[in-house]
């Protein structure tokens, strides 16, 4: 009688630690990738910072070709985005509060959802999206078919060919295409509300939206899409790069880089929102 | 730090086709080669060679040997298990606290890997051929092409050169992948397996190569290069009066001339290496 309670609570008990120590165990492997991707982001920052004049020759048509990929090639589907953007959301906003009769608000609800979290999100997601998964693919081939070893054996510096194009190139990309997806959004919403029988003159309109911001809106929000981008880059170059692979492990990788990247752009925004809050 | 690091590519132009004439090209010392397919392995130990400048060497060995590994880790790629290597008197198997001396040595020696190379497959065989040369020079693609139109014209790969590496076949893969080391003007050039599976023009090619290279190339700066080969068949390479070294099971053995090979061909694992080709 005595003997057997004791045994089902240890089971008990040592199961509840087992799936405690894997829980923690997880929590631990999440907390040394965290890591490791710091110490990438540093390594790369100071060879950036080291040699960002060194072989302009090849760096700079390397860099060139990196913004020409994420953002100019982009610019189509981004203004296709930007008018569905504006007649869905802003034109509908626009013209449902002045129905309302809360057309004051309108500058402050627009600027504080769609200007701050709404465009640097979808640019950031769409760039990911349509060039992000395409690099990781690209240097996690490369780095299982030993064409990185090649770099090295060649003297020539993997994150300083590699990283550094595409972290540029990732970040301005984003900044330009969410400035960009904003003017046409805020355009094609303008004309949607009017048609709707908006009454304010377009000069009104932006006025209104201008007014709504603060002075330190824009150095935010060009660090916020800055850093969207830069993140976005890092990751996908951290994926690819910095373990050996196996052809077979490129998929996983760059599934694996999209959460990545979506859960670090929503933990970025988390932060400026704290920042936003307390301004 | 940025200053004393950033000339180091420029100081070592010019004195990289004058070694000093006594230091070996290559020296290893009970090097131990680090397993590629179990970590914490080692496929080969107690490797002591030296290598003098003017050399051609023919490591022999089957597949899985582990002479890939040697070569990688004579070029500083993978680090040693045990034992050091030396590369023009100077250690390449250093900790990443000196990046810029490694790379600086590294750019002495010329690496070719096998099968097709490990081209880039991203950029045009002229990128490939030309991007380390106009990475260390700071020079543009068309200048490059330029300079380099003599070396393209002896390797015969005018016609290719706006193609990428995944349309051509590995012969002539490897044969890219070798003027890519040579833009460097390495004096030391380790190639990996550079004969196996060549038809009869490639390989007469190759061997007239290494001939000349070995003789002093007009277009590799007239000096006499030292090569570093392996290969799992020691046939080809007779009549270029190679020394030898073979590798079987983990162990490594120098062998001055091709008779010693053939003398050796009774012993188990290096029966196949003087087979004819199939």
């Amino acid at each position: 009688m005595e003997a057997t309670p004791p045994p089902l609570r240890n089971a008990g008990a040592g199961e509840d630690s087992d799936g405690g120590l894997r829980w923690l165990g997880a929590l631990l492997g999440e907390w040394r990738s965290l890591t490791r991707l710091g110490a990438f982001i540093l390594i790369t920052l100071a060879t950036a910072a080291r040699r960002h004049r060194d072989n302009s020759e090849v760096m700079r048509p390397q860099v060139m070709g990196e913004i020409h990929r994420c953002g100019v090639r982009l610019l189509p589907i981004i203004s296709f985005l930007g008018v569905i953007l504006g007649v869905v959301f802003v034109g509908q906003t626009v013209s449902l509060m002045e129905q309302f009769g809360a057309g004051n608000f309108t500058g402050t609800f627009i600027v504080t959802v769609f200007l701050r979290e709404m465009v640097p999100m979808i640019a950031g997601l769409l760039v990911l999206a349509r060039v992000g998964t395409a690099s990781v693919v690209e240097l996690g081939t490369a780095r299982a078919l030993g064409e990185v070893e090649a770099l090295e054996a060649l003297g020539i510096d993997p994150i300083h060919y590699l990283v550094v194009p595409r972290v540029i190139g990732f970040a301005v990309a984003v900044v330009s295409l969410s400035a960009y997806l904003i003017l046409i959004a805020l355009g094609s919403g303008y004309l949607f509300a009017y048609a709707r029988g908006l009454k304010a003159s377009p000069i009104e309109f932006f006025t209104q939206i201008a007014s709504a911001m603060s002075a330190l809106d824009f150095p935010l929000w060009v660090l916020k899409t800055l850093l969207f981008g830069a993140l976005t880059g890092w990751v996908i170059c951290y994926q690819g790069l910095a373990r050996p692979m196996t052809l077979e492990e490129v998929g996983p990788a760059t599934t694996r880089t999209v959460a990545v990247c979506v859960v670090g752009c929503l933990m970025i925004d988390a932060l400026f929102i704290t920042v936003y809050l307390l301004l | 730090m940025p200053d004393d690091r950033r000339p180091v590519y420029h100081r070592v132009l010019a004195p990289v086709r004058t070694p000093p004439s006594t230091t070996p090209a290559l020296e290893a010392r009970s090097l131990g080669i680090a397993s590629s397919t179990s970590t914490g392995g080692v496929s080969l130990q107690a490797v002591d060679w030296t290598v003098d400048t003017g050399e051609l060497w023919v490591v022999a060995g089957a597949q899985g040997a582990g002479k890939t590994a040697l070569l990688e880790t004579l070029a500083g790629l993978i680090p040693a298990a045990a034992g050091e290597v030396r590369v023009f008197g100077r250690r390449v198997d250093a900790s990443g606290d000196d990046d810029a001396g490694l790379r600086e040595t590294r750019r002495r020696l010329g690496l070719v890997f096998d099968g097709s190379g490990r081209l880039f497959s991203a950029l045009s065989v002229a990128e490939n051929i030309l991007l380390p040369w106009c990475y260390h020079q700071n020079r543009s693609h068309d200048e490059a092409l330029r300079e380099f139109e003599p070396l393209i014209g002896c390797l015969q790969l005018e016609s290719i050169l706006s193609r990428k590496p995944a349309t051509l076949s590995r012969s002539w893969s490897r044969r890219v992948a070798l003027a890519r080391s040579l833009v460097l003007e390495p004096s030391l050039l380790l190639l990996d397996n550079p004969l196996a599976g060549l038809d009869a023009v490639h390989l007469r090619w190759w061997r007239g190569f290494l001939a000349e290279a070995l003789a002093g190339h007009p277009l590799l700066g007239g000096q006499p290069l030292t090569i570093v080969t392996t290969a799992d068949a020691v046939r080809p390479y007779v009549g270029l009066d190679p020394r030898f070294a073979l590798v079987a099971s983990g162990h490594w053995r120098i062998l001055s001339n091709i008779e010693a090979v053939l003398a050796a061909t009774g012993e188990e694992g290096f029966r196949d290496l003087t087979e004819p080709r199939p």
